[in-house]
Formats: structure tokens, C-alpha cells, sequence
């Protein structure tokens, strides 16, 4: 009798410790926070250009450190050769973490007012990725210019 | 929401290009941090709409991200077309919004 109960339990036992590991997985699934503006890159560049090709161009200059010790804070400086007049000039800048959950980090509309296309920030990186930089002209194309960012410590903790 | 508004350099002329710097305090939080004492999922509070008038007129506008630091600085240039105020206004996805202003004084 004693053998028999002793099984039973046995049995019952193992089949909770396989169950478990499933359970418990599942739950940490569910519980996987999803940001509010989430986007990927794919989706962020194709709501910027309509679908239009992006060209990589020496004209856009993105400054940005190669490693960046704290991704809390990384400063990124974009400027984009143009005379600014009224008929030749940036209609909009983009900058864009690629591997951040929401790639998008900021969408800058200029005017001729501006004198010079240049825009700078801070951004948090999750982790090393590039950073890309997306020119509009004011003649409809877009080019673009991006650099790798090694994060030692993450910035979204 | 602090808001401050730097020109560099500190003179300039008629038709020189300023840089603006506008410095908001701000949490920028992502929606996505635990807060270390409860557990919970901190909201989303972020800045999304940054708009700079010279004059009343429109001269850059911005939509910003949950991916800028906190305590965003944007940085942007101005050419210097006459003397007039720098309006700076901003917006956050709670609604709350401020409006900065500083004088463009060119000298000579």
C-alpha cells in the first residue's frame, strides 16, 4: 500500500513539475510590455516617404558618437547641404533609432526661415544600433545618412 | 514643464544664421519602464508637438517621440531676418502645454 500511494504521488508531482515551466512561460508572454507608439523601421520609413526609394547621400551628415557609454543620452546632430531658398531647400528631417521599440524619435519640419538645415538632440538608444537620418527635399526625393552607435549601458531601463 | 530658450551667439547682425537651443524639463517617459517600488508600468508622458514661430510665423515644426532623453534639448538654426520675438510652443501627450518666448535683437 505504502509502495502504491508513494507512486501516485510520485506521479502526480511530475506531472505538475512538467506543467508548470509551460504555465509560467505563457504567463511572461502575456505579460510582455508592448510601448504605446510601437513601430519598426520598415513601417516608420515607409510612413515618411509614401513609398518613395531613399537614396544614401554625402549630403546628409549625421554626427553621432561610434560608442556611447550611456544610451540614456546620446547627442545626434543632423545637417543636410542646401541653400535654403524658396524654391531648393529641406522640407523635413528625420531621425530614427532603428532598433528602439519605436524607431521614431523625431520629425523636424523646416522652412526657408531657417537660413541652414540642421537639427540636433539627445536620443535614448536600447541598445547598440544605427541611428538614421532621413532628408525630405523640396523636390520630393529623399536621402539619408545613418551611423552605427555601440551602447554599453541601455537607456531604456 | 521648465522651458528655456538659448541663442548662440550671444550678438549678431542682420543675416547671420543663430543657433536655438530649446531645453524642456521633462520625464519623456517611454510607457515601457517598471517603476522599481510598485512594479508597475510608468505611463506614457512624453513630449509630441514642438512648434517654433518667429513673428507669428511658422518657422519649424516638430513631432517628437517617446526616444528623446529626458530633458530634451532640439536644436535648430535661424537666419536673422529683422528684430521680433521667438515663440516656442510645446505639447505633451497629457495635454499639458507651455509657451516660451525670447527677443531676437540684432545689433548693427
Amino acid at each position: 500500500m505504502e509502495r502504491r500511494s508513494f507512486l501516485k504521488g510520485f506521479g502526480t508531482v511530475t506531472a505538475c513539475a512538467a506543467l508548470i515551466p509551460t504555465i509560467t512561460h505563457a504567463a511572461d508572454e502575456a505579460k510582455k510590455v508592448t510601448g504605446p507608439n510601437e513601430m519598426s523601421t520598415e513601417s516608420a520609413i515607409a510612413a515618411i516617404t509614401g513609398g518613395k526609394p531613399v537614396t544614401a547621400s554625402a549630403k546628409v551628415s549625421l554626427s553621432a558618437p561610434e560608442i556611447a557609454e550611456n544610451g540614456a543620452v546620446v547627442p545626434v546632430k543632423v545637417s543636410v547641404e542646401s541653400p535654403m531658398s524658396a524654391n531648393d531647400h529641406v522640407k523635413a528631417i528625420h531621425v530614427l533609432a532603428t532598433k528602439n521599440n519605436n524607431t521614431r524619435c523625431a520629425n523636424v519640419y523646416l522652412t526657408p526661415a531657417n537660413g541652414e538645415a540642421s537639427f540636433g538632440t539627445r536620443v535614448k538608444l536600447g541598445s547598440t544600433q544605427d541611428v538614421l537620418a532621413i532628408a525630405e527635399m523640396s523636390d520630393g526625393t529623399f536621402l539619408s545618412a545613418k551611423q552605427n552607435v555601440k551602447v554599453t549601458i541601455g537607456g531604456c531601463g | 514643464m521648465k522651458t528655456l530658450i538659448k541663442i548662440k551667439p550671444n550678438s549678431y547682425k542682420v543675416g547671420d544664421i543663430v543657433k536655438v537651443d530649446f531645453m524642456a524639463m521633462h520625464p519623456m517617459e517611454s510607457g515601457m519602464r517598471k517603476d522599481k517600488d510598485t512594479g508597475k508600468i510608468v505611463p506614457a508622458h512624453y513630449i509630441n508637438e514642438v512648434n517654433f514661430l518667429f513673428n507669428d510665423k511658422v518657422l519649424t515644426k516638430m513631432v517628437t517621440w517617446e526616444s528623446l532623453s529626458v530633458n530634451p534639448v532640439l536644436s535648430i538654426s535661424l537666419k536673422v531676418s529683422g528684430a521680433g520675438t521667438l515663440k516656442v510652443l510645446a505639447k505633451d501627450n497629457k495635454g499639458e502645454s507651455v509657451e516660451t518666448s525670447a527677443a531676437i535683437t540684432p545689433k548693427g
